[in-house]
């Protein structure tokens, strides 16, 4: 039996594919997701969940581990085959790992950030519904466990988790949106506001140190991503 | 932990090298195998003598099991990074090297020292540009300010190693123009009183 078909099934995407990196047409949904995961691990803030990409890639893992199944139960799989087996499953795991760090660090993120997460509707439509309702367990826990363990001990007005103070500070974590991050351009974007009222142009493919709120717009419709 | 500190401020250098090995670069297999479809999209056939073009981790997959050389990218030679090295120290601007040449240099002197014409050469060669390039960045931080600052022809490992120390100092700057905004008139009061002892 030949498997070269299994191997060959040319899919949408083709070779030239990794040419050039500011370019979202041919980019496969592994260079797009890397993007997002480097976005995610510069950004002080949460960003939008990529389900359609993650989707892809999982549906791609489960191809991949269904043609190595099929191929290994066979025992007239040649040598050589086996040497392609390993070689894709190599793959695999890189693009397991790249999904895993991808996770991990929206978790991190969600967990700092429960309180403001679970304040403000606007950044709960980021998450994906697994995420949130981890959002969600994680801040009830955590509430309940800093009033079983000290906040009962005080007077009852002293027990908030959410507490604005006169100075404009709050309890609740939030993301610090005036870190600075270097961002690189993925294409000219020009009248870019500058927190001094300026107006910047960013030429496709320069490199600039700036503040996330000048540019968090600009990532999340990946007209730059964050490096 | 679902983050471990260390990798909180940023990317590390390994993470950066797992990013850097899917570039593209060429190889000569020494073995005949079909197309074979991966995630990333279709590799081969392999037909030696002939030439193809993989991913950086499969070439290094393969050259680890002495299935074939690598074909170094045309910027990793002894020449073009002596033109480099001239252009660096004479201009003050950052001459234009691969985003991710470093991790791809460091990557190949590993695995494939072989494949190279004058390693060591190059490894000197490299290490000089990385001198030359890391005293210019720290003379850009001089025009650091609050609001932006570009820097052209940076390579994703400079950045890399920049980023704690400019985006603090960007901090830095930053609070002490909220400060001095919302506390203007207090501040010139409290410098006052300060003078008078």
């Amino acid at each position: 039996m030949d498997y070269s078909d299994d191997f060959d099934a040319v899919r949408a995407t083709s070779s030239t594919a990794w040419e050039d990196e500011t370019e979202d047409i041919g980019q496969t949904s592994l260079q797009r997701l890397t993007r997002w995961w480097i976005n995610e691990r510069g950004a002080p803030d949460i960003l939008v969940w990529q389900a359609q990409l993650v989707e892809e890639l999982l549906d791609s893992l489960h191809n991949q581990a269904t043609m190595v199944q099929h191929i290994r139960s066979d025992p007239r799989t040649s040598e050589q085959e086996h040497f392609r087996v390993v070689l894709v499953q190599t793959e695999m795991e890189r693009v397991k790992f790249l999904i895993r760090s991808y996770l991990r660090v929206r978790i991190h993120k969600i967990e700092k950030y429960a309180g403001y997460i679970m304040r403000e509707p606007g950044v709960q439509v980021k998450l994906s519904s697994g995420e949130l309702t981890h959002a969600q367990k994680y801040y009830d826990l955590i509430s309940k466990y800093f009033h079983s363990s000290a906040l009962e001990g005080l007077p009852e007005n002293m027990r908030s988790l959410d507490e604005q103070l006169p100075n404009g500070r709050s309890m609740i974590t939030e993301p610090d949106k005036d870190r600075g991050v270097f961002v690189r351009a993925r294409k000219k974007c020009e009248n870019v506001r500058l927190p001094n009222g300026d107006s910047l142009t960013i030429e496709k493919g320069s490199i600039h140190l700036l503040r996330y709120r000048t540019v968090e717009d600009l990532v999340a419709r990946a007209e730059v991503e964050l490096i | 932990m679902a983050l471990p500190q260390p990798l909180r401020p940023g990317p590390t250098p390994y993470e950066l090298e797992f990013i850097a090995s899917d570039e593209l670069i060429e190889i000569s297999p020494s073995f005949s195998m079909e197309r074979t479809r991966l995630i990333h999209g279709i590799i081969g056939p392999f037909r030696p003598p002939g030439k193809s073009k993989v991913p950086l981790w499969l070439a290094v997959n393969l050259k680890l099991k002495r299935k074939c050389n690598i074909v170094p990218p045309d910027w990793l030679n002894v020449e073009y990074l002596q033109e480099r090295l001239a252009e660096e120290t004479s201009s003050p601007a950052f001459s234009a090297l691969p985003f991710r040449f470093a991790e791809i240099a460091k990557v190949l002197l590993d695995v494939a020292a072989d494949d190279l014409a004058l390693p060591d050469k190059i490894r000197s060669l490299l290490k000089d540009l990385r001198e030359a390039r890391q005293s210019k960045s720290r003379d850009g931080l001089k025009k650091l300010d609050h609001i932006q600052l570009e820097m052209a022809n940076l390579c994703s490992m400079e950045i890399n190693e920049l980023r704690p120390f400019f985006v603090k100092a960007m901090g830095v700057f930053t609070k002490l123009q909220t400060d001095s905004q919302g506390n203007a008139d207090d501040q010139a009061g409290g410098q006052d009183m300060d003078f008078s002892w």
